[in-house]
């Protein structure tokens, strides 16, 4: 006779059908989500009232502008966190994409325009950068962390060397360098595009057996292993697509410019990772969702917007950011708190 | 997923002569048998004897150094866990291996590699084919378990029925029969879970065959026509259950005797100060108003069910969690602001549940783990020498028994008993140890390990050390115990001096619950 074995109290056992519990599930099941939407809500009425610029269409337009580009990174970067995993590289592989694109467009240098094939290329040279860093961190076992770091100098390197000491190069086709802010539908095209890659990134996650092995991987590698998953492909592809989406967000960087230098993906990073971190994906794998990722965005681009607005100084919003930023962080990461987990 | 009939008379599995070594440690020696369809066969063995090993083998993620697998009469070699489960071998894992995010469904069809044929097409989820597959699997085996759930939402019982599932599922790709094999599937359940659990292992037979590995010898002779012995790495038994009795059976294990000792229940003298009196300790939600003290040489047990705030306040006791209110006297002096670092100068030794994430660090050796909090005669200040750690550390490897005898390795690779035995002395170590607290210390220990660590129990109380227990079961606590406390939804509801009184396994439950 077991000393616990008089509890009988089964342990959150799952009753269906009890129609109090509907809501209260509905509302546990989607907590995330319901306290971004309402956080989103607060900073915009905060916002508005300090200035009334805020909620005006144009401006609200220009927050989605500016949302599209972090939306795209944000999208690769939640397939790299639900691995437990983290891609450091995106700006780097930007660059060297935006770079490979320009260069083989309609542009101030001249030579020759490829047409659809500099998106190819574009794309497919991020795409392997993405492949080298997948391959060197599951097989060298180097921990994405600094393989990825790694590569984002790389990915730096190849833009520089691609710009040598010649002028800086712009699209001369003006069709092309519009495209980014022109709108559809009442939004921007670069928050649009950013919308479909994360349609597309959902239904990956959700109806495909790449996605729901990412998930068991991200879950626990070693019971995946167990189960006879094929772990290491689905890393290797995990790293494969965020190269090639980063490589995307290169092209749309571009773009949005009309011009490309070495440094045109500079901060999108520190947009991009915690608007992950925020939409509830675990920084240690295995839980998170895209709509999440979508809503963090627009979260922080709101707190961007708005600080601007709000005539905080430029010499003071840095650092503003960064510790809303961590604020924000530490207020979702509380409900994960945990005795037996160790960060690092 | 029918039931597989396909008896072709061809053993469902034939190993012979199966070797592996893992540097000069020889870890399974020889070992040969075979599986009949429909045969239930127990797998015995102290930790350490090899059965992990072996069943890793079978399972693909070891590969034998010598020695060859027959499936229904085909030589198969596992390259990994794929090609194991493709031949029809499904495993209930002694911890959970269930993808706590997925749901119950998708864990199911995740096994086997099934989930890239028959229930997806070209990659794509056809999620209404899972959990109508996931239905007929659970069904088979008799559950009525909603395959939509997520597992994380489950009790221990059902997860075990998901793992179950998953085992047998396996067989969907096997030509023949397959093989389920239990990897201690109830060392961590309660009793009357076993049993519900033990129903459904009878009717996993008609799968093929089962291999059934427990510590719980009882479990074994009720459940097994079969049971195969191991030691040392060697298969030193092949037995039909109504040939032998449980006491032959542990001697077959052990290769000696039980020393089980008469127990006997020390009284307090009363001039004595108590080595800890805990005096209307409270931390809100958890436990309150609990008084009770230890004397030296004596031990107190703790029992209580699941939320009785048994395991917060040992682990207060160790300065691990807040305490709100209330005292804890450490030979008549109250303690102020009690942190693990003052609890451990004080004396204070906790050997927790939780052993791989908090009481062992795996990736150091046997010996620095040793000798981490009291390092002895191994460090002089700040300054650590390694000579002196290796004779401790050898000191008591040789005392406990603990195998392999090898004290450089690191302790993460020893099986789960013989990593306890280090952690009894790593405590143990220390000469000034006053209080010792135990948080379930026998857990998924087979019976070789645990007399060993009980008796380092008793012999800690001897030595003057103070012992509070939270044991796994009341038997335990009744036979350890000189005082036995029973707590309730955070509250003490009674004691029990056995010097004097002698109260039954249901004096106990009466105010358990």
């Amino acid at each position: 006779m077991s000393s616990t074995a008089t509890n009988d109290k089964p342990r959150n056992r799952v009753t269906a059908g009890q129609p109090n519990n509907v809501i209260a599930g509905f509302i546990k099941r989607n907590v995330e989500v319901i306290s971004i939407s309402a956080s989103i809500l607060v900073l915009a009425t905060i916002f508005s009232i300090l200035n009334p610029r805020f909620a005006t269409i144009e401006n609200l337009q220009n927050l989605l502008n500016q949302a599209g580009l972090p939306l795209i990174i944000a999208v690769g970067a939640t397939f790299v966190i639900l691995i437990g995993s983290i891609d450091l590289s995106v700006e780097g592989v930007m660059s060297a994409s935006g770079m490979a694109f320009v260069l083989m467009s309609a542009n101030s240098r001249g030579g020759t325009d490829f047409g659809f094939w500099a998106y190819v290329v574009a794309i497919g040279l991020a795409a392997t950068l993405g492949f080298f860093s997948g391959v060197l961190f599951t097989k060298v076992k180097v921990p994405s962390f600094i393989v990825t770091l790694g590569m984002w100098y790389v990915g730096l390197g190849i833009a520089t060397v691609l710009f040598g000491t010649d002028t800086m190069p712009f699209l001369t086709n003006d069709d092309l360098s519009t495209w980014a802010s022109q709108q559809n539908l009442g939004m921007p095209n670069n928050f649009l595009l950013g919308l479909l890659v994360a349609i597309l990134g959902a239904l990956l996650l959700r109806f495909t057996s790449f996605g729901r092995v990412t998930l068991a991987v991200g879950n626990n590698e070693e019971i995946a292993r167990g189960n006879g998953l094929k772990v290491n492909r689905n890393k290797v592809t995990i790293f494969v697509l965020a190269g090639a989406i980063s490589g995307i967000a290169g092209i749309v960087a571009t773009i949005q410019l009309g011009a490309v230098n070495p440094t045109i993906a500079a901060g999108n990073l520190f947009i991009a990772l915690p608007a992950v971190v925020i939409g509830g994906t675990s920084l240690a794998g295995g839980k998170g969702s895209m709509l999440g990722t979508v809503l963090g965005v627009i979260l922080l681009t709101t707190l961007t917007n708005g600080l601007t607005l709000a005539d905080v100084s430029p010499n003071f919003k840095t650092a503003v950011s960064g510790a809303i930023l961590i604020l924000a962080i530490v207020i979702t990461a509380w409900s994960q708190r945990d005795r037996l987990r160790i960060s690092k | 997923m029918t039931p597989a009939k396909k008896s072709n008379g061809l053993p469902v599995i034939a190993l012979t002569n199966i070797e592996k070594s893992f540097g000069t440690n020889k870890a399974v020696k020889g070992v040969s048998f075979s599986l009949n369809p429909g045969e239930v066969v127990g797998l015995i063995g102290e930790n350490g004897a090899g059965k992990s090993t072996l069943l890793k083998i079978l399972t693909g993620m070891y590969q034998p150094d010598a020695g060859s697998i027959e499936v229904n009469g085909k030589t198969v070699k596992f390259r990994n866990p794929r090609d194991s489960i493709a031949a029809g071998i499904g495993v209930v894992h002694q911890e959970q291996s269930l993808f706590t995010n997925l749901t119950v469904a998708e864990n199911i069809a995740m096994n086997s590699g099934k989930g890239s044929s028959a229930s997806t097409k070209f990659g794509i989820y056809r999620w209404n084919k899972i959990y109508q597959d996931a239905k007929t699997t659970l069904e088979a085996i008799g559950s009525k378990l909603d395959p939509k759930t997520v597992v994380n939402q489950l009790g221990f019982v059902d997860r075990q029925m998901v793992e179950i599932a998953r085992a047998v599922s396996a067989d969907a790709g096997a030509d023949g029969s397959s093989l389920v094999i239990l990897d201690e599937p109830t060392s961590v359940l309660e009793k009357h879970e076993t049993e519900v659990l033990e129903k459904e292992i009878r009717k996993l037979k008609n799968f093929g065959a089962v291999i059934f590995v427990s510590h719980r010898l009882d479990e074994i002779m009720r459940n097994c026509e079969r049971i195969l012995v191991m030691r040392d790495g060697e298969l030193v038994a092949d037995l039909k259950t109504t040939e032998v009795n449980e006491k032959q059976l542990f001697k077959l294990m052990i290769g000696h005797d039980s020393r089980a000792e008469a127990s006997t229940h020390k009284s307090i003298d009363p001039k004595e100060t108590a080595a800890i009196e805990v005096k209307a300790l409270t931390r809100k939600g958890k436990f309150s108003n609990v008084s009770f003290s230890v004397h030296s040489g004596r031990l107190t047990a703790i029992v209580g069910a699941t939320g009785s705030g048994r395991e917060e306040l040992a682990r207060a006791l160790f300065g691990a969690e807040k305490i709100d209110s209330g005292s804890v006297l450490l030979a008549g002096k109250q303690i102020k602001s009690w942190r693990i670092p003052r609890a451990v100068k004080s004396g204070i030794g906790y050997v927790p549940s939780e052993r791989k994430v908090e009481g062992i660090i795996g990736g150091f050796t046997a010996s620095e783990n040793l000798t981490l909090t009291h390092p002895g005669k191994s460090a002089i200040g700040p300054f650590l020498i390694p000579r002196a750690r290796k004779k401790i550390a050898q000191d008591w490897f040789n005392a406990l028994d603990v195998r392999p005898n090898d004290i450089s390795q690191e302790l993460g690779r020893f099986s789960g008993g013989n990593q306890q035995k280090v952690v009894m002395a790593k405590w143990l170590n220390s000469p000034e140890l006053r209080v010792l607290i135990l948080d379930h210390p026998l857990r998924g220990l087979d019976p070789g390990a645990a007399e060993t660590v009980n008796a380092q129990i008793k012999r800690a109380c001897k030595d003057g050390a103070a012992v509070i227990l939270l044991a796994d079961t009341l038997e335990e606590a009744l036979e350890m115990g000189d005082q036995v406390l029973v707590m309730r939804d955070g509250e003490v509801t009674s004691s029990y001096d056995l010097a004097k009184q002698n109260p039954s396994t249901l004096d106990l439950l009466e105010r358990m619950v």
